[in-house]
């Protein structure tokens, strides 16, 4: 890129940050410190509704307005996490190779510019000194650990005579100025600092109780008395009853009864509550928000619940600044006490005072770092010793300039780096591979989810046949709707969760099978009122006394089966099931008459399309994913989800584009459109002419256990069989395929396991009480590439690119993909960050080991038996991720990428401050750019040669690791056979 | 084949019963504490799963040669020989082997061997899988010595590693706080009431001059006073164990361990060992009469306690742990009232029920997917007495504050030890840590 095109760049970057900060208005500014503290908890509280339905997005969502390493450390300040993978873990990926040394290097060089090259201590250069510093010193900031290494000979890195000189050069120096301030956020820091009685032990109990009952839809068998009249009201009626106040609350009781005497409101609660605390004026933001993050997963429950009412059924209103009133109400009689036995007083400035302001920096820690930078510069610790004290404060001030968090973030991007050369470098090597466009007719076209599971099941159908083409698009296929399948209770939106359908589809059973429908429907009703009957009343006193009797021997049965043969023996009982009571056919409701008053469903919605609606939702996939012309005669539409036991977190698995729901009916539906004569004969005066001897098949791909089920083949015109019939074995094929590249990552499936043991493998798994991990859904997930399939046809990819077709060619104005990455940008960067963050912090940002979750009030899971709600995902399910930013790769211009920039703000915040690493790839030359401190920086690619494969087994069976890209020669064959 | 020769059937049996599982205990622990880093999780899983295996088979076949073969009915004690023998006193190595020890065993082996299957799976990658199977084949070994124990001071070592092994399963995840401290509560619990055993064993060596299970049907020449204060002291013991009211506190914090736990201890064996050490003992609760009125009285109370409690937890397994105490209650109840079998088989079909809802507690959300929405029910006299129903469900939200209640009576005891503390440090000019405690 020449110098003027990349000032133009940064130009327009600045009409990029304009787009962005329009978004921002500053009602905010003139509000109470109250209402302020309020909007930045609800922002920063994590935002995961009831677990039932599992929606990924980004953790910091709060923090997206400012740069990606501004954000994550900001953010991860605020809420006491890690904001990237630890500095031994990076250290440990640099000694493995994940990172090399240039990528540090270059990352280095980057930063600092024409700085690098200064002499600064030693004689070194400031590069060198920084690559020292990420390299080999360790940065314990834990002084006991430091000094344990000094008094037992030092470590593997500095010789012990080295750190003695440099403790023996420091004792003598002038103190450094920097010295760590310790800030109590609340009064619970700043009593635990004073080695007082923590009160969030007191507090916290109590308060997980209240919470789970308030909160409860359905889990309890009674109800929370008065809890129409909303938490605080609800919580202060209990004290009425004749309830004594907890041990370390003294006075808590009357407080509440005055609270419901008094009819104080929420607001008035949190301001007493504080000012009784001592906590006024400029503190009062803080201290509050830090209190609404104290306990952050059920907080924000009452945050997201009060914002998105809809997700719960409940009598009462759920607001924040009412759980903030009750856990206020606690806290201050808890502070209160505590403070009392601890002889201090309560006030906070007061508080605040008693503890000393700094901790002072350790020595043993500068003298760490100072004989680590000298051995690594080859000086000898005389030379240390001789050091002046102008050497000294320079160095001191060299040190400063590149901080803990600072040499983090480094080497994060030297990690991401490295990863992001591999992919480039290979897309890069595959260019000269791609056959010529061919112009013969595909046999089959398949249409997935753009997810990245299913990228291994396209490049098993790719390796089959040359004439099989695969296409990726967003698993809800443009229909949004309201979709209520034959046995569901009501119906559920099954859309990105940013829409609200205008349209409701059902299924329903065809005329000739309505006994059958009928016997089913009723044999199932009564299974689940007595299930439900079972359920309850095994857990009260007479019931289970009871049933204990009769249960107990089968379910000690029915425990020895599921767990001795889970696979056969859920397939045993679902074919008994099939047996006795059939599964009718059934149909759905796509297409609706022309008389709008008919079709109105109960909840005001229209069931089902009108025709131009459908037309539109047709072309307009049709459309994105550049499918115009050459259709084959079968053209498959798979949807996706997953099926697994005891996994509280199921529907994590699920498809996000269906808001965390399978895709199953919208694929049905979408097949169903395409397949209406009409629908056809409409589209055809657009220009879209689909022959008549093309057939699309709805379907749904269960990425747990690699089944496929597919809907109205009986419809299907019978002179299309035979090639849906090998069409449909290639698939057959290519899921075993894949169930084996997924086994891979198994330790408990042997690597290089058969197809069809892998098959039988991930069934048991899907269908096991014991197995939590039924599969790793996302995991490892760090690439997104919107194009033209050809531009990455036969790279292996290692199931971790997004993958969604766009044709650059026959979208003019950027228009179409201006659609696309406004859909897949927001949904790509949420399921990565979700991912990042999880996997860095699990702890703080995920919620832990599954091993102790306990489903609580059909909300959400706690981690034994009055934890926090956690949040986030369980370590099973990201244990093997990389933490990166999504590789979003756009075969596009880089000007079409800037046009689609500046017209979606949300687009343009996830750009230019670089939560997602953007990648121009230009559909002509193939030059790529990559988007970095606001411009297009052309990517030099590497010249390494690419590994070449004949089978994508051959490459991902050699290990269990991650696989770098590989060529796969077998999908790169050009269609030669003429059809 | 001949009476002898099945008797030694069942003489093995028993002992194989109890001691496979303690050799891959001890085997695989003092592996692992030579940190011998080649042992993984195949065979770790595979020693502990094949030791629980052959323990189940064994009960299964001293359960077969038992009930199938009429003249092995009244087979009763086992002996071994002596632990040790001071002059007059002994501890003999007995076991009793009569229908109550073989369902008890059967189930406990049998339910120890299908979770270790499920754990296989369920923890696998975790930090702790071999301290994880290590401790469920200690447990495994402590529940057959609890069951086939023929005399007090065998049936103590089975109870201690049932005990040990529990509060170490609460503590499981020792990285978090909220667990390590509910792990000593549960230990502290046990602590308490095991006191109860301990002086029931050396009063009923006394009083009895034998520790033998067989030796209390003799409890009837005891004065009432001496009879009425042992079966108190075991009552005390099972009421610790079996979670009863007031020492039900520690059962909810018990959820902190991993799944398979709480359904093994908390849904099936640990949490019944209470009950069986009652039917044990059950001879002398027929001389204790009010003692056995007491009984009933904490076993129908815990039962409504724990009941109430149930409909209100909003938490799978919170809820499973009262719903499993409720029934603990009643059958105590039973045994009390003298309704023995009753009691037996209540126990056993209970115990299985709950192992498996335990297991299946996870499966919560996708369980209401399946069977659809329960809605929210009532709570007791709701309709007639609505405040006093609001009261119970308050009180069984807080669950009578019981830990607090606890807490409160035993911190003279506390105060005392730490002043004790004070004092001797002071004496003897020692610094010990006590001293720096408020």
């Amino acid at each position: 890129m020449s110098a003027s095109t990349c000032a133009a760049s940064i130009c327009r970057r600045h009409n990029l940050v304009a787009v962005i900060s329009s978004q921002d208005d500053d009602i905010l500014a003139h509000a109470t410190p109250l209402d302020r503290a309020i909007a930045s908890a609800h922002g920063i509280l994590p935002d995961q509704g009831p677990i039932g339905v599992f929606v990924h997005h980004n953790t910091l969502h709060a923090f997206q307005h400012l740069p990606f390493h501004d954000g994550v450390q900001a953010g991860a300040a605020q809420l006491d996490a890690r904001p990237y993978l630890d500095i031994h873990e990076f250290r440990e990926a640099w000694q493995r190779g994940r990172i090399e040394d240039r990528d540090a290097a270059d990352t280095i060089q980057r930063v600092l510019g024409a700085r690098a090259e200064e002499r600064v201590i030693f004689g070194v250069n400031r590069a060198s000194l920084w690559f020292a510093l990420l390299r080999d010193v360790v940065d314990e900031a834990d002084d006991a650990g430091l000094q344990y290494q000094h008094s037992h000979g030092a470590s593997r890195l500095h010789g012990a005579t080295h750190l003695s000189a440099a403790l023996q050069r420091l004792s003598t120096a002038p103190a450094h100025g920097d010295a760590r301030a310790r800030t109590p956020r609340r009064h619970r820091d700043a009593l635990v600092a004073l080695g007082a009685t923590d009160t969030d032990v007191v507090v916290h109990p109590e308060l997980v109780r209240l919470c789970a009952v308030f909160l409860d839809h359905g889990q309890a068998m009674a109800e929370m008395p008065h809890r129409e009249q909303g938490f605080l009201r609800a919580v202060a009626h209990l004290f009425t009853t004749g309830t004594t106040e907890p041990v370390g609350c003294r006075g808590l009781r009357q407080d509440m009864l005055q609270v419901l005497a008094n009819g104080t409101s929420a607001s008035d609660v949190i301001t007493s509550s504080l000012t009784a605390l001592g906590v006024t004026a400029t503190s009062i933001e803080p201290v509050l928000l830090a209190t609404a993050l104290a306990l952050p997963g059920w907080t924000g429950m009452f945050s997201r619940l009060e914002r998105h009412p809809e997700e719960i059924e409940s009598p009462a209103s759920v607001t924040l600044r009412d759980v903030l009133a009750v856990r206020l109400l606690y806290e201050r009689r808890a502070i209160e006490s505590a403070c009392d036995a601890a002889g201090v007083p309560a006030n906070w400035t007061q508080l605040q005072s008693k503890l000393a302001a700094y901790e002072p920096q350790s020595l043993h820690h500068e003298a760490w770092i100072l004989a680590g930078v000298a051995s690594s510069a080859g000086a000898t610790p005389a030379a240390i010793g001789a050091m002046s004290d102008a050497e000294l404060s320079q160095f001191r001030h060299e040190i400063d300039g590149i901080p803990l968090h600072t040499r983090r973030r480094l080497l994060h991007e030297a990690y991401e780096r490295r990863y992001r050369r591999e992919i480039l470098d290979g897309l890069q090597a595959l260019r000269p591979e791609i056959p010529a466009r061919s112009t013969m007719r595909p046999e089959a076209q398949f249409v997935f989810c753009i997810d990245e599971r299913e990228e291994s099941v396209r490049r098993a159908l790719e390796e089959l046949s040359p004439s099989f083409e695969t296409f990726g698009v967003a698993g809800f296929f443009g229909v949004a709707i309201d979709f209520m399948g034959l046995y569901d209770d009501a119906p559920a939106a099954y859309c990105p969760v940013v829409i609200t359908p205008a349209h409701e589809v059902h299924e329903s059973a065809i005329a000739s099978e309505q006994h059958w429908h009928l016997k089913r429907s009723g044999l199932r009703d009564r299974w689940r009122a007595a299930s439900r009957m079972v359920h309850r009343q095994s857990r009260t006193l007479s019931g289970g006394a009871g049933l204990s009797f009769v249960l107990g021997p089968i379910a000690a049965a029915i425990a020895l089966s599921r767990v001795i043969a889970p696979r056969t023996s859920l397939a045993v009982a679902d074919s008994a099931r099939d047996k006795f009571a059939p599964r009718p056919s059934t149909r759905l409701s796509p297409l609706r008459p022309g008389d709008e008053t008919l079709a109105r469903s109960e909840r005001g919605k229209f069931v089902g399309f009108s025709l131009d609606e459908a037309v539109d939702r047709v072309s307009g996939v049709l459309r994105a994913i550049g499918l115009t012309t050459r259709f084959a005669p079968v053209v498959f539409i798979l949807g996706h989800g997953s099926t697994s036991l005891n996994n509280p977190h199921e529907s994590a698995h699920d498809c996000g584009a269906c808001g965390g729901r399978r895709g199953g009916g919208n694929a049905r539906l979408f097949a169903e459109m395409a397949n209406s004569a009409a629908v056809r004969s409409a589209l055809h005066a657009q220009g879209i002419v689909i022959p008549d001897d093309v057939w699309f098949v709805g379907g749904l791909h269960d990425t747990a256990d690699d089944s496929v089920t597919l809907y109205e083949l009986e419809y299907m015109p019978v002179n299309l069989a035979p090639a849906f019939q090998r069409a449909h074995d290639a698939l057959d094929t290519a899921r075993r395929e894949s169930a084996a590249e997924r086994c891979r990552r198994f330790i408990n499936a042997p690597l290089g396991i058969s197809a069809d043991d892998a098959l039988r493998h991930v069934q048991g798994r899907s269908s096991h009480l014991a197995q939590p991990r039924p599969e790793y859904g996302h995991c490892t997930n760090a690439i997104c590439i919107v194009g033209r399939r050809t531009i990455s046809r036969g790279l292996h990819l290692d199931r971790r690119s997004f993958l969604v077709s766009y044709d650059p060619t026959t979208d003019e104005d950027a228009a179409i993909l201006t659609r696309i990455l406004t859909a897949v940008g927001p949904v790509g960067a949420g399921i990565s960050l979700e991912y990042y963050f999880s996997s860095v912090d699990n702890e703080r940002f995920g919620c832990g080991t599954k091993l102790p979750h306990n489903v609580t009030g059909l909300v959400g899971v706690m981690a034994g038996h009055q934890s926090d709600l956690r949040t986030g995902l369980p370590l099973q399910m990201v244990e093997i991720h990389e933490p990166m930013r999504l590789l979003l790769i756009v075969d596009a211009t880089t000007d079409a990428l800037l046009k689609v920039a500046s017209r979606v703000p949300e687009v343009a915040e996830l750009v230019v401050n670089e939560w997602v690493q953007l990648v121009s790839c230009d559909p002509e030359t193939g030059q790529m750019a990559i988007f970095q401190d606001g411009a297009f920086i052309p990517y030099q690619p590497g010249t390494a040669p690419l590994e070449h494969v004949e089978r994508s087994r051959d490459w991902h069976m050699r290990s269990r690791a991650h696989q770098p890209p590989a060529i796969v020669t077998s999908a790169l064959r050009a269609d030669v056979k003429s059809r | 084949m001949s009476d002898a020769s099945v008797e030694l059937v069942i003489r093995w049996a028993v002992m194989v019963a109890i001691l496979a599982p303690l050799a891959a205990a001890i085997g695989v622990g003092v592996l692992l504490m030579a940190r011998a880093k080649w042992i993984g999780e195949q065979a770790v899983a595979g020693a502990v799963t094949t030791a629980l295996h052959i323990s189940a088979i064994a009960s299964l076949i001293a359960s077969a040669c038992h009930f199938g073969l009429p003249s092995m009915r009244a087979i009763g004690n086992i002996e071994y020989g002596n632990w040790l023998a001071v002059g007059n006193y002994s501890v003999p190595i007995v076991a009793l082997v009569d229908g109550i020890a073989l369902a008890f065993s059967l189930l406990a082996a049998s339910l120890t061997a299908l979770v270790a299957r499920f754990s296989r799976t369920y923890l696998h990658k975790e930090a702790g899988f071999a301290r994880f199977f290590v401790l469920l084949s200690m447990f495994a070994a402590g529940a057959q010595l609890v069951a086939f124990a023929g005399a007090l001071d065998v049936f103590f070592a089975g109870w201690e590693l049932i005990g040990i092994s529990s509060a170490l399963f609460i503590g499981f995840f020792h990285e978090r706080d909220e667990p390590v401290r509910s792990s000593v509560r549960a230990f502290a619990t046990y602590r308490l009431c095991d006191v109860g055993l301990l002086i029931a064993m050396v009063t009923t060596h006394e009083v009895l001059g034998s520790t033998r299970f067989s030796a209390l049907a003799a409890a009837g020449t005891l004065p009432a006073f001496e009879s009425a204060t042992i079966a108190a002291l075991f009552l005390l013991s099972a009421m610790g164990k079996s979670a009863q009211l007031p020492f039900s506190g520690w059962l909810p914090r018990a959820m902190e361990g991993p799944t398979p736990t709480s359904a093994l201890f908390y849904g099936a064996v640990s949490i019944h060992a209470g009950l069986y050490l009652m039917l044990r003992v059950s001879p002398i609760l027929d001389v204790a009469p009010l003692v056995a009125a007491l009984g009933v009285v904490v076993g129908i109370s815990t039962a409504v306690y724990a009941a109430a409690v149930a409909r209100v937890h909003t938490d799978a397994k919170g809820a499973l742990a009262h719903a499993t105490l409720a029934q603990i209650g009643l059958i105590l109840a039973e045994i009390c009232l003298g309704l023995t079998t009753l009691a037996l088989v209540h126990l056993v079909c209970h115990a299985l029920l709950r192992a498996y809802q335990y297991l299946r507690a996870p499966n919560t959300i996708h369980d209401v997917h399946q069977h659809g929405h329960i809605e929210h029910g009532r709570m007791f006299f709701s309709r007639i007495a609505p405040r006093l129903s609001a009261g119970i469900y308050t009180a069984a939200v807080h669950r009578l504050r019981l830990d607090e209640l606890i807490d409160r009576a035993i911190s003279p005891v506390l105060s005392l030890s730490r002043a004790l503390a004070r004092i001797d440090a002071r004496v003897s000019g020692i610094t010990g840590s006590d001293s720096t405690a408020p």
